[in-house]
């Protein structure tokens, strides 16, 4: 397993387009998490009665538990730079036909595309591990009052985080597997929530209890809006089990066709 | 003993077009295997196939009597069609990704880049090596693990002539280190002068197996010339002759199959003409591969 992480290191360690767009991503988020009170601060000294009608003090934003989900949440969307990450190192080895000398050279085609796969643990990992330290950080920063028992409230949206990073950057892999053509993939991946829109409201009216199992809806559906609870409506503050199983079975699915078309296919 | 390679009736279909039939092969130790065929014929298939990239539709190979794992793979050297390598990154780092593929040791990558003389741009990217350089370096990169076996397939496409040189020195002293080599081109004389062995194929089907030295290579030309008018008649005249063609005063004589350029000589010497230019010209790889060809046609 670290033999195969370690040649995939290996290929992106010089490729200055690798550090560009995941710099990108982890500064994007690092930053976007890291200022929102900032920001918010920043907006009531810009519109001129924001402050007094809404004391931006008092919306618990960064409050433990509050700040766990919001993070998540935000962040979550930032995953599609990840995923154009992704088709480009796969569609890579498609244009340069390395994943051909690679198989050469003794990889087995499962090995190369665990190679692939542990790159998107890392990857997903590595967010993960960001986002919960920039909440953590935060938290304790803008918690009025520390109560170790919601410090410690919500934390299970981290693991599915990290579900919802890895499923999406399966899908990513995916594509790029079976299309083999950056653009294209890329443009088919920045589509796919659009695309699974469109489905989805035909499908609507006649199988509506089909909708959760919809891929990118099943992505989606793990990390719950959280903002509506600051105008008192409920929020899903808990995980649903059915969404985090159905997100798996996508995400065992994905690298399976993956593993199919690569094994199936001559290089 | 066992053979470095058998293959057993592989066939690879791409759709409707096969584009290798039935193919059975068995390369031994130590040779050197050139595989011959026009483009087309079935060559780069064939290895691809033997190197786990092609899925076979129909037959089975082995490696040292072995099932194909890509454990055995990691012992084989190999270069296919073109050299193919990371462009961003310099030939350096993409031996050093190599070996970590290979999980063979980085310290055989100095070794190897003085060999294909890449030394100096080792730090370069790939993308700004020439074609030359592009193909030295896979053969380095096939190099790396000290591999008993290597694969390569028209090495040296592109080259110019002292490269071609170059890499054919190579491929003679890799050989003499008791290396098998299976050498895929298109050029006969590249093949005639290097190989031990070789194969033809032609649009996927084997059409000729064997050594490349005696058999299958027929009938002699002798070049004879002497200072004597009677020369040409006297040889038009020799039973052994099949055809006499004269040219700038020599004589070229094709003998029938068992006879050899000393028979010519004895009855030359029998008719009181002694000979003062008498060369044998063994037939090249060249004609022999068109009359293969064209014979199965």
């Amino acid at each position: 397993m670290l033999h195969l992480l370690k040649i995939e290191f290996r290929k992106m360690y010089s490729y200055r387009t690798f550090w560009i767009v995941c710099g990108l991503y982890f500064i994007t988020i690092g930053f976007s998490t890291a200022t929102g009170m900032e920001f918010l601060k920043w907006l009531a000294t810009l519109v001129g009665n924001f402050g007094s009608e809404l004391d931006i003090n008092r919306i618990p934003l960064y409050h433990f538990p509050d700040v766990w989900l919001n993070l998540v949440w935000w962040s979550g969307f930032f995953k599609v730079l990840l995923g154009i990450m992704v088709v480009i190192s796969i569609t890579n080895e498609y244009t340069y036909r390395t994943i051909r000398q690679n198989v050469i050279d003794g990889l087995s085609r499962w090995e190369f595309l665990l190679s692939k796969i542990l790159m998107n643990v890392v990857l997903s990992a590595a967010s993960v591990v960001l986002i919960f330290l920039i909440a953590a950080v935060t938290g304790f920063i803008y918690t009025p009052e520390i109560n170790w028992k919601y410090v410690f409230t919500d934390l299970e949206f981290y693991p599915v985080y990290f579900l919802e990073l890895f499923s999406f950057l399966s899908y990513a892999l995916m594509l790029g597997i079976l299309v083999q053509r950056s653009g294209l993939t890329i443009i088919l991946l920045l589509l796919s929530y659009m695309l699974e829109a469109i489905v989805k409201a035909n499908v609507d009216d006649f199988v509506p209890w089909l909708i959760p199992f919809f891929p990118m809806e099943s992505i989606s559906a793990l990390v719950p809006i959280p903002f509506y609870r600051y105008a008192f409506q409920p929020i899903q503050d808990y995980v649903d089990p059915l969404s985090v199983a159905i997100a798996i079975g996508w995400a065992g699915l994905f690298n399976y066709f993956s593993y199919l078309k690569l094994t199936r296919s001559d290089l | 003993m066992t053979n470095v390679l058998s293959v057993d009736g592989l066939t690879k279909n791409f759709g409707r077009l096969c584009a290798v039939n039935n193919l059975s092969l068995e390369i031994g130790a130590g040779h050197v295997f050139g595989m011959l065929g026009p483009n087309g014929s079935g060559k780069t298939t064939t290895l691809g196939m033997l190197m786990g990239v092609i899925n076979p539709t129909a037959g089975s190979f082995r490696w040292f009597g072995e099932t194909p794992t890509q454990e055995l793979r990691k012992k084989i050297g190999a270069v296919l069609e073109h050299p193919i390598f990371y462009p961003y990154l310099s030939g350096q780092k993409n031996l050093e990704l190599n070996a970590t593929i290979k999980e063979c040791s980085a310290d055989n990558i100095a070794r190897v880049l003085e060999i294909v003389e890449l030394t100096a741009r080792k730090d370069d990217p790939y993308k700004t090596y020439s074609l030359g350089m592009k193909q030295r370096l896979a053969i380095a990169s096939a190099l790396l693990n000290d591999p008993t076996v290597l694969i390569l397939d028209e090495p040296t496409n592109g080259l110019d002539p002292m490269g071609i040189a170059e890499i054919r020195e190579l491929i003679k002293k890799i050989a003499a280190g008791g290396k098998t080599i299976i050498l895929a081109s298109h050029l006969l004389d590249e093949v005639q002068k290097v190989c031990t062995h070789f194969a033809v194929l032609k649009k996927g089907n084997l059409v000729h197996t064997g050594p490349v030295g005696s058999a299958g290579f027929g009938a002699e030309t002798v070049e004879v010339g002497a200072n004597n008018s009677a020369l040409y008649d006297l040889l038009v005249a020799f039973p052994g002759a099949t055809h006499v063609t004269r040219e700038n005063g020599i004589c070229y004589v094709t003998l029938q199959e068992h006879l050899r350029s000393a028979d010519v000589n004895r009855y030359l010497f029998e008719k009181g003409i002694s000979v003062d230019h008498l060369l044998t010209r063994k037939k090249s790889l060249e004609q022999v591969f068109l009359e293969i060809l064209s014979v199965k046609n």
